[in-house]
């Protein structure tokens, strides 16, 4: 709210125009005034009333009102002109008086070589040219657009060299990778039982068994006493573990051994 | 009611010296007539007719009729004005004839009974017509110099509705047209004989109501508008009906106002508050480009062409009157009014160049200088039954009949905050304390409330919350008036149940009661020497002004306030030396308080008195009544 309101503001009230300011008048005025009738009356008469009489010294000298130059700085005094690309100019073409090197002048008709090798000239092939508008501009057909000139290219339709050459360049990227990355795993990875080892384990684990099966077969029949009982036992403990053990690797075609 | 003497008792009174009048009867059909002159405008109000002049404002009154007035006419010369009221069911109303050079009464013709409907010179200023209403329904001719009935007739053949207006030749002296609600006749007046002879239009199938009328220059056509909303051309030689219109374009509630202009445009009020113009062309009516609605101002009654028409005034039944250049048809709104009756006036502290009234649907603000309305402040559908100002100026709170007090700002009008349902009826007064902080409101239950008013900011700016503090439950009837000591801390509350109360407004307590055989409308503190409430005066239904002891409530004296009706409204000027009322008896009383005798009297209200109130300066009194007149008295003292 920027103001309140409020019902006395209701009351009409008579508007009192401040009384307007005096009509301004410059300080100035009087002074310039004056001045402006100081700096005409010295022309309204037949002139100063007092003019200086010239001196003797100071007469009228040629050349005095030519406008003068500024002095050219780079230019020394007594050096000939010389143009900026003096020295990349070829020489100048040689003087009607100017006598030949040793005599020699060529033989060569020049007026007939002219006229033969213009002769002989291929005619210049009328620029290809397309008009936009009836009576309109003529325009260089080449730049246009219009003519079709890259589906003639030799190599239209191909896949540049430089992306076949970027494409094998990330195929190999991918596979030197891929490569480390299995070195890397191989590395890292547990040793793998091979074939043969695998045979060889198995191959003994196998006459382990054989021998205390042979060793079993041979235990008296009567296990009366307490040693032969605990005998029988660890046997058929000792087979039960190698025959759970070969089972194992039979089954098994990859082994892995934990470090 | 006959003119009655205005002494309670002793010396004669003197008559109080009226300043101004704010009102405009906008319901009388053609009330609003630019005089001939082109000077003067003549409308009705209350029961007083009223002449101004455009340009200064100033009034002239001519107050005889007994009751509202219901018609006026003025003759082509200008030289008389005829106005027609209402009265009782049985008995006369009387048509009054004024002399306008001399604004006196030229003579008095009562033959009707009832309702004037309407009135008609004739072109010379010879004759005048009069018709009856309704409960009359008659048609009268008299002679206006010898100021006799010369005939007269049953309106209208029995089988036919009754007739509303009445329109004269321009140019014969004897032929004139009454319509109404199916009846349409052309009467010629055979002086020498002393008869008038109708003859009825024929409508053929066509059944309307007719509302106005107006003749044209030639009398050879009448054109009546109704309240169909559309227009008949009647032909007067043949009495024939010729054409109707305009077709699918009819105007909306009705053509209520009518008025021909020079080219053979008709302007038209509707009343749906528009006004238009409509072209007789090819036996039908076109509805002309020209064409404006008016913004709430209701049916508009009147349309008062000032000279031939290049400017035309339109009066409103809402009390409004604009004016209209009609070359660009443009409107001004030059006066408005209160057209309902006025509940309530309030002056804002320490000025007595405003003051606010309230009414139905709205609140205004008007410049007491000028009589201007200055600010409108509408709810609609709502009763606004008392206004205070805060001291500081700030707001108006409002005291409203759908139960809730709302506060507006005082220059926007803008509503600000309200308490709702702040009693179980409706607010019927309603008072401020000194530091605006708390309202007082009386209820129509009976019950008096006090509320905290509360400042407060937010992102959104000020707002204001409210608190009820106190509620006082003694009275048994309606609360009329509230009054507050200068220090805030006591009131009495006047109420209808015959008691006033003062109240502790630290305790919320009564502190002192008064009984009276009586309805209590008004109560004002008197303040004695050391500025302290020590009486109060009332009144109220039983039509005398009681002076009691806020000590101990015990009576002091009691005057004879009024003979013959109850005392609605009253104020004390700050000094106590004087006070005011007014009543239902239409008077306005000044009397010196020790005495207790009327001093003044100021005569000119046509309709009782609702609220009077002393300017905060005494020097002005202003008065407001039940038909919506705003009177400003100076004050004598």
């Amino acid at each position: 709210m920027l103001q309140e309101e409020n019902i006395y503001n209701l009351i009409p009230r008579e508007e009192v125009k401040p009384p307007k300011p005096a009509r301004y008048t410059s300080k100035f005025k009087q002074m310039a005034r004056e001045e402006r009738q100081e700096g005409k009356s010295g022309y309204k008469t037949m002139g100063q009333a007092k003019v200086p009489v010239p001196t003797t010294d100071n007469f009228l000298k040629k050349h005095s009102k030519e406008p003068k130059l500024p002095p050219r700085e780079h230019v020394f005094a007594g050096e000939p002109f010389t143009y900026p690309d003096a020295d990349r100019r070829r020489p100048p073409v040689p003087h009607k008086e100017d006598k030949p090197l040793m005599g020699l002048r060529t033989t060569k008709n020049f007026i007939t070589n002219n006229a033969v090798g213009n002769i002989m000239s291929v005619p210049k092939k009328p620029d290809k040219n397309f008009v936009d508008t009836r009576g309109g501009d003529k325009w260089p057909l080449d730049p246009s657009g219009l003519e079709p000139k890259f589906i003639h290219k030799k190599d239209f339709g191909q896949t540049p060299g430089y992306l076949v050459k970027r494409n094998k360049e990330v195929i190999r990227a991918q596979e030197e990778y891929e490569a480390y990355i299995a070195e890397h795993f191989r590395r890292g990875a547990m040793k793998q039982l091979s074939e043969a080892e695998r045979q060889v384990i198995l191959a003994g684990l196998k006459a382990n068994w054989e021998e205390i099966h042979h060793q079993y077969q041979g235990l008296s029949v009567v296990t009366d006493t307490v040693p032969k009982k605990n005998r029988k036992e660890r046997m058929e403990a000792e087979m039960k573990q190698l025959e759970r053990d070969i089972e194992t690797i039979e089954k098994h075609k990859v082994i892995y051994i934990a470090n | 009611m006959a003119a009655q003497s205005p002494i309670a008792n002793g010396d004669d009174p003197g008559s109080l010296q009226r300043l101004s009048l704010i009102g405009f009867d906008g319901t009388i059909p053609g009330g609003l007539i630019v005089h001939p002159d082109r000077q003067n405008l003549i409308y009705g109000l209350g029961d007083t007719v009223i002449i101004e002049d455009i340009g200064t404002q100033e009034q002239v009154l001519l107050s005889e009729h007994t009751n509202k007035v219901t018609t006026i006419a003025v003759s082509k010369s200008g030289k008389y004005i005829a106005s027609g009221q209402m009265t009782y069911m049985g008995f006369a109303a009387d048509v009054i004839i004024w002399n306008y050079a001399e604004r006196v009464k030229h003579c008095k013709c009562s033959l009707h009974k009832v309702k004037i409907e309407a009135l008609a010179f004739s072109p010379n200023d010879l004759y005048l017509v009069t018709l009856g209403g309704q409960d009359d329904g008659s048609i009268i001719v008299w002679n206006i110099e010898t100021k006799q009935a010369i005939c007269g007739a049953p309106a209208q053949v029995l089988s036919a509705g009754s007739a509303s207006c009445v329109v004269f030749a321009n140019n014969r002296d004897d032929l004139f047209v009454s319509a109404g609600l199916g009846t349409l006749r052309v009467w010629t007046l055979d002086v020498t004989n002393r008869k008038i002879r109708p003859e009825e239009v024929s409508m053929g199938q066509l059944k309307r109501d007719i509302r106005c009328m107006q003749m044209s220059d030639d009398d050879s056509f009448v054109y009546c508008g109704t309240t169909t909303g559309d227009l008949l051309g009647i032909n007067v030689g043949s009495k024939m009906f010729q054409y109707i219109g305009p077709e699918k374009e009819r105007f909306s509630k009705g053509v209520t106002a009518m008025a021909l202009l020079k080219n053979g445009e008709i302007l038209v009020g509707a009343g749906d508050s528009t006004v238009a113009t409509v072209k007789g062309k090819d036996n039908a009516f076109k509805r002309t480009k020209k064409s404006k609605k008016l913004n709430q101002a209701g049916e508009v009654t009147s349309i008062a062409l000032r000279g031939e028409g290049h400017q035309f005034f339109c009066g409103t039944s809402k009390s409004h009157i604009y004016q209209f250049n009609h070359s660009e048809f443009k409107e001004t709104l030059v006066r408005t009014a209160h057209y309902p009756a006025i509940t309530d006036i309030e002056f804002p502290y320490g000025t007595s160049e405003l003051f606010g009234t309230s009414s139905f649907q709205e609140i205004c603000i008007w410049h007491r200088a000028t009589t201007q309305e200055l600010r409108r402040i509408v709810v609609p559908n709502m009763t606004c039954n008392a206004i205070a100002f805060s001291r500081d100026g700030k707001y108006i709170a409002s005291a409203w009949s759908d139960a809730s007090v709302r506060f507006f700002l005082p220059e926007s009008g803008k509503f600000i905050f309200d308490i709702k349902q702040a009693h179980k009826r409706e607010v019927t007064a309603l008072a401020l304390t000194p530091d605006g902080m708390h309202v007082i409101s009386g209820g129509g239950e009976g019950q008096v409330r006090v509320w905290k008013i509360k400042e407060c900011y937010t992102n959104k700016g000020k707002t204001y919350t409210n608190e009820l503090v106190g509620e006082m439950k003694e009275h048994k009837a309606t609360v009329s008036c509230i009054k507050v000591t200068e220090d805030g801390k006591s009131c009495v509350t006047a109420s209808k149940d015959g008691t006033c109360i003062m109240w502790d407004l630290e305790r919320f307590v009564r502190s002192q009661i008064i009984f009276a055989n009586t309805q209590f409308n008004c109560v004002c503190f008197y303040h004695g020497q050391n500025q302290q409430p020590c009486q109060i005066i009332a009144s109220g239904t039983d039509r005398k002004i009681g002076y009691w002891e806020t000590f101990d409530g015990s009576t002091i004296r009691e005057v004879e306030g009024s003979l013959s009706s109850d005392i609605n409204g009253m104020d004390i000027t700050a000094d106590g030396k004087y006070f005011v009322t007014g009543g239902a008896d239409k008077l306005i009383k000044v009397w010196s308080y020790d005495d207790g005798k009327v001093t003044h009297v100021g005569k000119g209200h046509a309709m009782a008195v609702t609220k009077v109130k002393i300017c905060p300066n005494s020097q002005y009194i202003v008065s407001v009544s039940e038909d919506g007149a705003i009177y400003i008295w100076s004050f004598p003292h």
